[in-house]
């Protein structure tokens, strides 16, 4: 039997980040997975991450992903993959299938980075072809440049609804509507608005009924439902769709966690009791990300680097000193990330009301995905000012804040607290560099000059789809709910590597759409 | 149904290109790219019928999880297509219940 000092199941976010960890401080160590490709769901997301610099925010995805692979192969990680986990049995030993045979491998820690599944809601029909889970879809278009379908009506408006609705949107499908059970969209506002602004619905208070058709998806039928998720007679809606796509949550894969005996609890499915450290009721078993509880992957690559570290401590492969300095450092990272209108405290309030700054909460961003243009003014990053300048329609106390240091001319404010609003500061000069619209990964920042002499200001717009609107096209200027307000011209559009494939688009429309032109359409 | 140029993933990198069967039909796909990623790009939605009910089932999770996928491969029943990669000159075939066709009916 092979022995190692870590085995990590999972090479996700999670068990890479533990791997790494571990190995630096000079671990023999293995990971296993069982799929054919390395770095869990990490390679199927092509977005820009949120957080602080050190949570890799502004970097998309799939390429932190490439980074950690890079990392753990420099540091000579053992990664197995098509290997499936099947067992856990004398603590700390593992049964594996690889190549059709099971094999054993022992080690003094096990890191159990499962990650998790998606949650399901039966409805009629939901077993037929063209219903699909929400990371189906990503891995088809992601992975594979396959389109799930031609038009999908995404089910669930959270952030992975959403996120991957963007997606589904910039791989050149058309989605529908975007339907929640619930009355609010469950996801961050800036999500929400990117898809909104391109004219996609949001049906809140809407369940699905019915998948039509018979040998696969030809339709979809939903109905709105009153406050206890009854459906109301009469409402009920009809969309030509060839696929339904579910975001409805996530599960902890925690199956591995409960045949080794760990101590379980319940929150939001089962998960193992663990200490501060990530380590389960048995001594040298830990586990990280996802499976741990349901989180993102930022957070799951911080709690992947404590767990590692805490494996290394227990063995003597650092000293308790320097455990305790880098375990104060990333819990300050995951603290940050825990912070926020989003936050585990927070999730599912129903009577927040305000910003942290005391700024009302826009009840049409939350049930339609847009904020009204007399809402965006009040807020710290929407100020009126000569020349170029950044309007940043950030709205919600989320943990992210790439924005301040993007800019170089000192236009751009959040401060220490991550989650505060960003604020345009008064006497500043914007030079129309266009870094704080690339860099924001909720794509919320604009530059708008409404100097003008002949009536037309201009806005610049980050822009994600292809292909790219040519300077001189005339188009149509969309607001932020998607409705055509204006007749726009293209006068610029920039690309280059520091806007990692966000083309930054600047369009002329009459003054008067200075505040609610938004996107731009042919 | 494939996407050719993406605004971030820029041109799809794709393997070598292979010959497969997918009920005795010879199709085209890339090498790397899983089973069911081929048959989807070809509009192939059905993968299997129920045993019982004789209902259709196709890619649902495609992360190797639900095993809705799963097809006759190369003769072996129950292969989850989604997690199995496409190799030249394979023999997919619609599965039925947990056989071929013709020993179900």
């Amino acid at each position: 039997m092979i022995r190692y000092d870590v085995i990590v199941i999972g090479a996700g976010p999670a068990g890479l980040s533990a791997s790494i960890e571990a190995a630096e401080a000079g671990m023999k160590v293995a990971v296993f997975d069982e799929n054919t490709r390395p770095g869990g769901q990490l390679f199927k997301q092509i977005h820009k991450f949120f957080g602080a610099k050190e949570h890799k925010a502004k970097i998309r995805g799939f390429r932190i992903g490439e980074e950690l692979l890079a990392e753990a192969e420099k540091l000579q990680v053992d990664v197995h993959l098509n290997a499936a986990v099947i067992g856990i049995h004398d603590f700390n030993s593992i049964a594996v299938v690889e190549n059709e045979q099971v094999s054993f491998y022992k080690a003094g820690n096990l890191i159990i980075a499962t990650g998790a599944s998606e949650n399901m809601v039966p409805f009629d029909g939901w077993t037929l072809p063209g219903v699909i889970g929400a990371g189906a879809a990503q891995t088809m278009m992601n992975l594979h440049g396959v389109l799930p379908g031609k038009k999908v009506l995404m089910v669930g408006s959270g952030n992975v609804g959403l996120v991957v609705g963007y997606q589904l949107l910039q791989a050149g499908v058309e989605i529908a509507a975007i339907i929640d059970a619930a009355p609010k969209i469950g996801g961050y506002g800036v999500h929400a608005s990117k898809v909104a602004r391109t004219g996609v619905p949001f049906l809140l208070s809407h369940t699905i009924l019915k998948a039509e058709g018979e040998e696969f998806v030809t339709g979809a039928a939903v109905v709105e439902v009153d406050s206890k998720f009854q459906p109301i007679k009469g409402t009920e809606k009809h969309f030509d769709v060839d696929t339904i796509c579910m975001a409805v949550g996530l599960s902890p894969m925690s199956q591995l966690l409960r045949i080794a005996g760990c101590e379980m609890k319940e929150m939001g499915g089962l998960v193992p009791a663990c200490n501060e450290y990530g380590e389960t009721s048995i001594s040298g078993i830990f586990a990280a990300g996802d499976v741990a509880g349901i989180e993102e992957a930022s957070s799951a690559m911080v709690g992947g680097r404590i767990a590692g570290a805490a494996s290394a401590l227990r063995d003597g492969f650092i000293m308790q000193g320097d455990f305790e300095e880098k375990y104060k450092a990333l819990k300050e990272s995951l603290n940050q990330l825990r912070q926020g209108m989003f936050c585990k405290e927070n999730r599912g309030k129903t009577d927040m009301t305000a910003t942290e700054e005391g700024i009302p909460l826009s009840n049409s961003l939350l049930e339609k995905g847009y904020l009204l243009e007399k809402e965006i003014i009040k807020f710290p990053g929407v100020k009126k000012k000569a020349g170029v300048h950044p309007i940043i329609e950030c709205t919600q106390n989320i943990p992210c804040n790439p924005c301040q240091t993007a800019c170089k001319f000192n236009c751009i404010s959040i401060g220490e607290n991550i989650t505060a609003l960003p604020v345009v500061i008064e006497d500043s000069k914007c030079t129309n560099c266009g870094m704080c619209v690339a860099s924001c990964s909720g794509q919320a920042i604009f530059l708008l000059n409404e100097d003008s002499e002949d009536g037309f200001v201009s806005i610049t717009l980050p822009y994600e789809f292809l292909p790219y609107p040519k300077k001189g096209v005339k188009g149509i200027a969309l607001d932020r709910s998607g409705n055509r307000v204006c007749e726009a011209e293209i006068i610029g559009l920039r690309t280059a590597e520091a806007f990692d494939h966000t083309a930054l688009l600047t369009m002329k429309v009459p003054s008067e759409f200075a505040m609610s032109a938004r996107f731009f359409t042919l | 149904m494939r996407i050719k140029e993406h605004p971030i993933l820029g041109t799809i990198k794709k393997g070598k290109k292979v010959k497969y069967y997918y009920n005795g039909t010879e199709m085209e796909g890339y090498k790397g790219e899983s089973i069911a990623a081929a048959l989807h790009a070809e509009g192939v939605m059905v993968h299997r019928y129920t045993s019982k009910l004789h209902k259709p089932r196709g890619v649902f999770c495609a992360i190797g999880r639900c095993t809705d996928c799963v097809m006759i491969v190369d003769g072996k029943p129950n292969i989850r297509t989604c997690m199995t990669l496409l190799k030249e000159g394979m023999y997919i075939e619609t599965q039925y219940g947990i056989s071929g066709k013709e020993v179900w009916q």
